[in-house]
């Protein structure tokens, strides 16, 4: 089962819970502990249900990563002249444990885990670091007094100190049914009817933020204060008063927290004012029934209300409005009832308000389908028909297993292996003794000794304080929940054999032929089905649905189908025929496609153009010709040059960008009357620039990728290079030199350096009256700054210089800057004559031939790697220049970049190939091999192309200033910024014309105010400062004169692309590293947390699960390289991980590494944190928060944070991504164009040069398969 | 949806083996014109595959038959240029294959009673466009063809004059979707001929009154109720009988987006 898919839920007339994934196509039943359901309200991942005993059960399950909690308590103490510190404060003074700003009491004594559901994860800690910074072993922080800034060093006037003691706890109750505490200890006394849960998105709450709802056997109804994300369970049950004579049977809570509850006498009454700051609201409202009609049961979504009435009709209340619910009566109760056809007995919302229901004759659950925003009515109802896991308790299943295997041994086993079925019974009856402590959770792949706990030795060193639940039970029948809150109800009680519903991610691999033989079809009937934590895509709907047309998947596997394909396969053996002479009868001919567009020039004004375009498949050749509206010719470009084709559309312009090095440095852009046709051109130019190149099938594993600012995801591959024809095992590359005159110099980069083995050679004729004319071989560019900024070259390695006019060459070597002594020879030329000059580097010096005949030689004195150009200047005609190395030479000219297809944020790959990716929404992605999809189309054929989605959020500001006369007004002063504007104020945006970019982007909300705007917004979500660009905060005080807050809009992109979803958790960083086919994939989640995938290979690629690693500060980037784990903290801090190894992946424990301490020439800040790390075997590459880059140097097993930090001297870049693995290191600078580093060795690890390779806006690199 | 493009690419590629020979009785010239061999692909019409031979064949003729219209026949019976190609195949020689498939080349004694004129490629189009019009107005009330524009059209017949797989299919997909909540096509657009050529159009449903897919064999029943061991070929196959209409429809219809098939 991929995690991925989301659950259907529902309970048949046994009581016994299944589960239906939305990427499965069979029920899998819930492990049956003894105990059945009556009803089930589910979100995603959170199932609360109230069980046959009446009681309310939760199952938190799908989560990949442990719930886990931060406690923190501050310890402050006082200075006190005799005692020193001590933890006696003055009484005026804080509590000696307390939080942060020391107004809550925070003994550490006194914090307690809050139900049995939880466990510590090891015990309390300091905290030895501050902002980053390195405190001493008992990690204090001082300072003059308490509400004053602490600082790491004590001093003389350090009158309190504190430190920060933490401690993690985990919700260990994952994947099991956990007990929610009674309201009375005796439980049967007030028993519960019906549980609800919702609220997941309530307008402007926080995130993670959940409601639930329930009612009692006394018609109470219960909300249940403190659920969220991070705390599943609650803390306790408020009671929420109802009008008199209103009998409660059943209540439904919405995604928006709209609250609708069912009367006994069919009835319904709303509740009203629910908002995030009101969860339970203010009232109730009735809403009147269908006339005549009683209605039995009701279910509440986003925009939509669907109930069910006692005589099985189903209606549809019109009207409603989740985001406007909580302040508008009619927004809540919606305006009237639409009778639906179709008989049901029970109805569920699901997410984006997809209906299931239950038929009334046939038990079957249906699906409505057609439902989009617009028609939210819907058009049919659907049988969802999917297969059975056979029961073991069931009693209608009848079984159809053809085979048994291992997996599924126990299941075709049942009908004859009874005792299997008591061993459960007896858990369940025996429980009691085993759930007054925790299980520890577990996953269900591990063998079962490791699950069931010895009671006595977790209780040893657990902290359990829950004290009053510790009554032994005398009779085990008489159970309540009252003694075991939280407690675990059972376990997988055979993991390895059960196929368990919430099985942990198996990916893309996953055989689904294998489960299959082991389910059966019976005709189950349903009770109850719940949809709350089911999102349908209705572009692609599950295979749920025998009665459609679009089952291919079986379709692919039919008898008929492969009858078919056989037969066809077959047709075309022609025995008995010669086809040697058989013409072809349609021939091979170049096409041509004109459309109307502009031209897009570099001052960004446009020009209205013709473009053309002509392709001949069997030559392989292109063009694309630009013409004036009047049919002149712009200009012809020979798409061979063509290196990279992306889309850069801008809301309302649909543009695609070409690059031609080769031609000049500027890209051409051009901007198309339609989307339809830009994405026409686009992928009909990225086809035929990858025909051209050779380009079609999956990019090998040493391919270089990049994410450009539109998401789309770009490929170099070096395999085609490589392929080109070699001389004597050199690489050679002639620049296009011929007839060019060089009296003003000429110089060319020379990309692999000139190590021993290299050569240049250079041919050309000399002028008549030539004086003087040089051939260097030399370093990089040095930028000074004197007058004003110049460059010079300060290292020439090689200078030969014919001097006619002394008669004389002479050879030297500039280091430094200054020269040294000349070696001269007799002149080997003369005036007017053709030459040619080839200079072969070997381990001792530079030997020279002139005319083919061996001239001198020339010692190094400077190392020959440190050579990245070659400049020949004087007045002479260059006919040739061509470059040899051992290496093979990338030139960026050639680098031919191929949109893959997708729509990502962040790609990173390995070098056997398998490569990951993170979207916006932070979901992850791995790279199936395919390429198309979405603008693309299929043109690599549909393999592996699935369909993606993205979420992106818009934000505009509204900014006010203060006037005496009117308060806060939009109108501000004439210097400042746009009242409406983007974050910095220097841009105008406005809620009305943000502009979606494409066509396949949608808004997914309104627009909406940020109430977790960073700095804390007031109850209108304004924050406030006392000018425009100034730190704001939430609180308005006296001196502030400026407010702004923020808008923001969701927009989701529909789209196809070569990937597939990996886990459903969301990472903000990740890293792969392989040894073989072995890798290591370390990420970060969008929490913090640093979690690492086990399993990964290239059989694999998606790989098992995600393994969670403790760490004590929220980080926010990683990287990893040759067992060695570097990750970033949220406030600039760098660590390693200590103890990796192949038999322990997760390591021990992170250790603090030395911060750079970079001076950044123009910046004021002395000390700048770290935001992003790329490891490699030696070397990390650091990137500041600035943008600057520091290298840390000397990296070993031994020696895993690195010796010194080194920083790049030869230019004043910045940048917003690196990627570095052996010597190859490639960088986005800040502008969006890709560099890559020169000169990287294992004696030079921080290269000598920046090479620039695409001139394009990106975001992001990848070259970490790169292997050279 | 028409998804399955191995099925699909195997069909596109389907290419038959024809040698064409002159009629003797037109040879003017002293010396036997050589048969011209050429591999035809099965989707295509004989007037977009046949202007080599055409020129090949125009040496040995009267020179004042050279402006005639040319026309094929295979064993006496003329071949009907609107007809793909692959089709023709299977009607004339599907019972008893033969190859290369032997067909003779006239320039003169045009069957004016039997085949249509076409004096020129746009014929070949014109007839070819309205073809792929009907069958949308049996799948799904013509509303596909009406909302495309001319370069779609003009897309979809340089895709199959060209032998280009993914221009054709980049439109044609559009073809082959079901529209409103997959409930499949209104119609299929179905042909059937029985050996001596005469066709039977009738309306067919993609599903049955319950709502299941309709297969191959329960429109057989329909339309031959009083027929056993019906066989039906396409493409030179027999297909399984157990075969749905409707993804028979989007997957083995010709170009002109009608199954032609063949009765044996």
């Amino acid at each position: 089962m991929s995690s991925s898919g989301s659950l259907l839920f529902s309970i048949n007339n046994e009581g016994k819970v299944y589960a239906l994934s939305t990427s499965g196509s069979c029920w899998r039943e819930f492990m049956y502990l003894g105990l059945e359901f009556k009803t089930l309200s589910a979100v995603p991942h959170y199932l609360w249900a109230v069980g046959g005993d009446r009681q309310i059960y939760l199952h938190v399950h799908g989560l990949e990563i442990p719930i886990r909690v931060k406690e923190e308590s501050y310890e402050n103490e006082r200075w006190l002249p005799l005692e020193g510190f001590s933890g006696r404060l003055l009484p005026t003074d804080r509590y000696h444990f307390s939080s942060q700003d020391g107004t809550v009491d925070k003994s550490i004594d006194r914090i307690r885990l809050p139900s049995m559901a939880w466990q510590w994860e090891g015990d309390w800690q300091l905290e030895l670091t501050l902002d980053g910074q390195p405190l001493d072993h008992d990690g204090w922080s001082y300072a003059v007094d308490f509400p004053a800034q602490f600082g790491p060093v004590k001093q003389w006037k350090s009158c309190v100190r504190r430190r920060k003691w933490i401690r993690y706890r985990k919700f260990s109750a994952m994947n099991s049914w956990c007990a929610i505490a009674p309201l009375h200890k005796d439980p049967t006394q007030e028993p519960f009817i019906d549980v609800c849960i919702g609220g997941n998105q309530i307008p402007y709450a926080a995130p993670g933020t959940l409601s639930v709802w329930a009612i009692t056997a006394h018609g109470r109804v219960m909300y249940r204060a403190g659920v969220g994300t991070t705390s599943p369970e609650g803390l306790k049950w408020i009671n929420v008063s109802i009008p008199p004579n209103c009998d409660i049977k059943q209540i439904s809570v919405g995604p928006t927290g709209l609250v609708w509850a069912m009367l006994w006498t069919g009835r319904a009454i709303i509740r009203k004012g629910i908002t995030k700051d009101c969860p339970t609201g203010e009232a109730w409202l009735e809403v009147k029934s269908p006339s005549e009609t009683k209605l039995s049961v009701m279910s509440v979504g986003y925009n939509a209300v669907w109930a069910v009435s006692s005589d099985t009709r189903v209606w549809f209340r019109k009207g409603i409005d989740g985001n406007m619910a909580g302040n508008s009566e009619t927004a809540a109760m919606g305006s009237g009832w639409l009778e639906i056809t179709g008989n049901m007995i029970n109805i569920s919302v699901g997410i984006n308000d997809q209906v299931f229901a239950i038929g009334e004759s046939d038990k079957c659950i249906y699906w409505r389908s057609g439902i989009t925003p617009s028609e939210l009515t819907g058009k049919r109802w659907r049988m969802v028909q999917a297969n059975m896991q056979l029961s073991r308790t069931s009693s209608s299943a009848s079984v159809i297993s053809s085979a048994s295997n291992a997996k599924h041994h126990s299941l075709s086993m049942l009908s004859e292996n009874t005792p299997e079925l008591k061993s459960n019974i007896k858990l369940h009856n025996s429980w009691e003794e085993s759930h007054s402590a925790p299980i520890e959770h577990t996953l269900p792949i591990k063998p079962p000794k490791e699950i069931l706990p010895k009671n006595n030795t977790i209780i040893d060193n657990i902290d359990l304080t829950g004290k009053s639940y510790e009554t032994t039970l005398k009779n085990p029948r008489a159970w309540s929940p009252v003694r075991s809150v939280g407690s675990v109800v059972g376990m997988e009680a055979q993991p390895d054999s059960d196929s368990s519903v919430f099985d942990v991610d198996s990916g893309m691999y996953f055989d689904e032929e294998v489960s299959q033989t082991a389910w059966g079809t019976c005709d189950t009937t349903w009770s109850f089905v719940e949809a709350g934590a089911c999102s349908i895509d209705p572009m692609q709907i599950p295979h749920w649905f025998t009665d459609s047309y679009n089952v291919h998947n079986s379709d692919l596997t039919a008898k008929w189908r492969l009858q078919i394909l056989d037969c066809l396969k077959n047709r075309n053996t022609y025995q008995d025929v010669d086809l040697s002479n058989y013409g072809v009868a349609i021939e091979e001919k170049g096409w041509t496609r004109s459309c109307e567009a502009r031209l897009v020039t570099t001052n960004n004004s446009i020009e209205d153009c013709i473009l053309s375009l002509y392709w001949h498949a069997l030559e392989n050749t292109g063009t694309l010709s630009v013409f004036q509206p009047d049919g002149t010719i712009k200009f012809i470009l020979n798409l061979g040059e063509v290196t990279s084709v992306i889309s850069s559309s801008e809301p309302g312009c649909p543009r695609v960008n070409l690059s031609t090095p080769r031609q000049n440095n500027e890209n051409i852009k051009v901007q198309f009357i339609s989307e339809m046709e830009q994405e026409e051109w686009l992928s009909v130019l990225v086809d035929i620039i990858s025909q051209i190149n050779g380009l079609s099938s999956k990019p090998s594993e040493n391919s270089v990728w990049a994410v450009t600012s539109s998401g789309d995801v770009l490929n170099w591959d070096l395999m085609p290079m490589r392929q080109n024809p070699e001389e004597n095992e050199l690489h050679s590359k002639e620049f296009q030199v011929f007839g060019k005159y060089a009296l003003s110099g000429f110089t060319t980069n020379l990309y692999n350096n000139f190590p021993p083995g290299s050569i240049f050679k250079i041919t050309g004729s000399l002028n008549d009256e030539i004086k003087r004319f040089h051939v260097n071989l030399q370093g990089p560019e040095i930028k000074k700054q004197r007058h004003k900024i110049e460059t010079e070259v300060t290292e020439i390695a090689l200078h030969f210089n014919v001097r006619f006019d002394e008669s004389t060459v002479v050879c030297n070597t500039k280091m430094f800057g200054n020269w040294g002594v000349e070696e001269r020879h007799p002149l080997p030329l003369a005036p007017g004559q053709e030459f040619s000059i080839t200079i072969h580097c070997n381990n001792q010096g530079f030997k020279i031939t002139v005319n083919d005949k061996i001239y001198c030689f020339y010692e190094h004195r400077l190392s020959p790697e440190s050579i990245t150009s070659a400049s020949v200047q004087g007045p002479l005609k260059l006919y040739t220049m061509v470059y040899s190395t051992t290496n093979i030479i990338i030139d960026p000219d050639e680098m031919i970049w191929r949109m893959m297809g997708g729509y990502l944020r962040k790609v990173e790959c390995c070098q056997n190939g398998i490569t990951w990716g993170i979207s916006h929404d932070h979901r992850v992605w791995v790279y199936t091999g395919g390429w198309g999809g979405g603008a693309l189309k299929g043109l690599g054929g549909n393999e592996g192309i699935n369909s993606m989605t993205d979420t992106q959020t818009y934000c505009v500001y509204e900014n006010q200033r203060w006037n005496p006369l009117s308060g806060y007004t939009s109108t501000g002063l004439p210097t400042d910024r746009y009242m409406w504007s983007d974050i910095t104020g220097k841009h105008k945006r406005t809620r009305e014309h943000t502009k979606l970019i494409n066509r396949h982007w949608h808004w997914i909300s309104e627009w909406m105010i940020d109430y977790n705007t960073p700095g804390g917004v007031d109850s209108d979500g304004w924050q406030y400062a006392t000018d425009f660009p100034a730190p704001y905060h939430g609180k308005k005080i006296f001196t502030d004169c400026v407010r702004r807050r923020r808008w923001y809009r969701k927009a989701q992109i529909i789209t196809e692309g070569p990937w597939i979803r990996a886990g459903s958790t969301a990472l903000l960083d990740i890293s792969l590293w392989n040894n073989d086919d072995e890798v290591l994939v370390w990420a970060v989640t969008i929490g913090g947390d640093a979690i690492y995938r086990t399993c990964v290979t290239t059989a694999s690629p998606t790989g098992n699960h995600w393994e969670h690693v403790k760490n004590p500060q929220t980080l926010i980037a990683i990287s990893t390289s040759n067992y060695i784990v570097w990750a970033v903290g949220r406030k600039g801090e760098l660590y390693y991980r200590e103890g990796i190894c192949k038999e322990n992946p997760g390591g021990t424990n992170w250790k603090l590494i030395e911060a750079p301490k970079y001076n950044y020439p123009f910046s004021h800040k002395t000390s700048v944190g770290a935001k992003f790390v790329s490891l490699n075997a030696n070397a990390a590459w650091v990137l500041l928060s600035n943008g600057a880059i520091a290298i840390r140097t000397d990296i070993s097993q031994a020696q895993q944070d690195g010796k010194q930090w080194k920083y790049l001297t030869d230019c004043d870049m910045l940048f917003k991504d690196v990627s570095s693995i052996e010597q190859e290191v490639w960088a986005v600078s800040t502008d969006g164009h890709l560099h890559r580093r020169l000169g990287v060795t294992a004696e030079n690890p921080i290269g000598t040069s920046w090479q620039r390779v695409l001139s394009s806006s990106l975001v992001h690199v990848s070259a970490r398969g790169s292997s050279l | 949806m028409a998804n399955d493009r191995e099925v699909l690419r195997e069909i596109w590629d389907g290419k038959l083996p024809i040698c064409f020979q002159l009629d003797q009785e037109e040879i003017m010239e002293i010396q036997q014109p050589d048969p011209f061999y050429v591999m035809v692909p099965r989707l295509s019409y004989f007037p977009l595959v046949t202007d080599k031979m055409k020129r090949h064949f125009l040496r040995f003729i009267s020179q004042e038959n050279a402006d005639n219209e040319m026309w094929l026949d295979y064993n006496g019976q003329p071949l009907k240029w609107h007809y793909p190609i692959g089709f023709l195949y299977d009607l004339y020689c599907g019972n008893d294959p033969q190859l290369p498939w032997m067909l003779t080349v006239h320039f003169t004694k045009f069957p004016e009673d039997i085949l249509l004129h076409c004096p020129n490629k746009d014929v070949v189009e014109a007839h070819y466009m309205s073809t792929v019009k009907e069958a949308d107005v049996l799948k799904h009330r013509g509303q596909v063809m009406s909302t495309m524009q001319k370069k779609d059209h003009n897309q979809l017949w340089l895709g199959l004059q060209n032998d280009k797989f993914d221009q054709f299919w980049a439109i044609n997909r559009r073809l082959m979707e079901s529209h409103g909540d997959n409930e499949g096509f209104k119609h299929i657009p179905i042909r059937i001929y029985a050996d001596d050529g005469v066709c039977n159009q009738r309306l067919v449903n993609p599903k049955n009154t319950d709502g299941s897919r309709k297969v191959l064999q329960q429109m057989i029943n329909e339309i031959y109720p009083e027929r056993i061991n019906v066989k039906l070929k396409t493409h030179g196959i027999v297909l399984p009988l157990d075969t749905p209409l409707q993804w028979l429809s989007e997957h083995m219809s010709y170009p002109d987006n009608f199954l032609h098939l063949c009765l044996c």
